[in-house]
């Protein structure tokens, strides 16, 4: 069943499949650092206000993953932050992460050494992002 | 992203600050996927990065944007070569005989190649 995109429940699914995946269980071996996603707001999308995702990840299982204010998300290690319909875009696989970042379409904080290092682990959390079933704000 | 990246490893690790002082090399970088790329100036420990291929380039790396980062994630082995024998390293080997990755310019210029392959590096 579908939910609605940066709500608990969204959080909690998301979760269930980063965890489910055996990929991302042996491409994260040995990250440590906790992210922050901030998606931010476009009214005209019916998207008012940015929400962050804080994303406690630990050797390769998501020990939690909550939605909650920007700035929970801004104080983690490592920050990914675009308009919500970039991230849209990539929840839908229309635009690749990776190339996202490339691009700048995506701004990246932290250690980039380090997230290069496990760029398999987060192509695999994108894919468990378009696993989830959702309901778009501005599709409804 | 990618000047970021030289910056971060340069700073963080000494032996690849030894390459970036030494380098003097205009390299392209072309993200085939995504039709965009940079020229990386290295100028002896100075680095300008210039949006989309420039002229008089040593060499020019053109790849897909996982391929690129492939690169960065190639190994150094004994004597600052590139390790191509683990999984990353073979994988990067295939896509060089596939020509899924090019490197105009790679025969007259191997130590340079070698040179920004340990810059890029994050592998250990």
């Amino acid at each position: 069943m579908a939910v609605d995109f940066g709500s608990d429940e969204w959080a909690s699914k998301f979760k269930d499949e980063v965890n489910r995946s055996a990929m991302y269980k042996a491409a994260a071996r040995g990250w440590k650092w906790t992210v922050g996603l901030v998606v931010e707001a476009e009214p005209d999308k019916n998207f008012p206000d940015s929400v962050g995702v804080v994303m406690d990840l630990f050797d390769g299982e998501a020990r939690d993953i909550k939605v909650g204010p920007p700035s929970e998300a801004q104080a983690c290690q490592f920050v990914i932050t675009a308009p919500y319909t970039r991230w849209k875009q990539v929840a839908t696989k229309e635009l690749d992460a990776t190339k996202g970042m490339l691009q700048g379409k995506l701004k990246l904080k932290g250690d980039l050494p380090t997230i290069v290092r496990y760029t398999k682990a987060s192509q695999e959390l994108t894919e468990c992002t378009t696993r989830v079933p959702v309901r778009w704000p501005d599709e409804s | 992203m990618l000047g970021g990246l030289i910056e971060a490893n340069v700073d963080s690790r000494a032996e690849r600050r030894r390459d970036f002082d030494a380098l003097a090399a205009r390299v392209g970088i072309w993200v085939t996927d995504i039709d965009e790329g940079v020229t990386l100036d290295f100028q002896r420990g100075r680095l300008v990065v210039h949006n989309g291929l420039q002229p008089r380039r040593d060499i020019t790396i053109r790849a897909e944007a996982d391929t690129v980062m492939s690169l960065s994630n190639l190994r150094i082995g004994p004597f600052g070569l590139p390790v191509y024998y683990d999984e990353v390293g073979r994988g990067v080997a295939m896509k060089l005989l596939r020509r899924r990755l090019r490197i105009d310019g790679l025969l007259g210029n191997l130590a340079t190649v070698n040179s920004v392959t340990r810059i890029f590096s994050v592998a250990g």
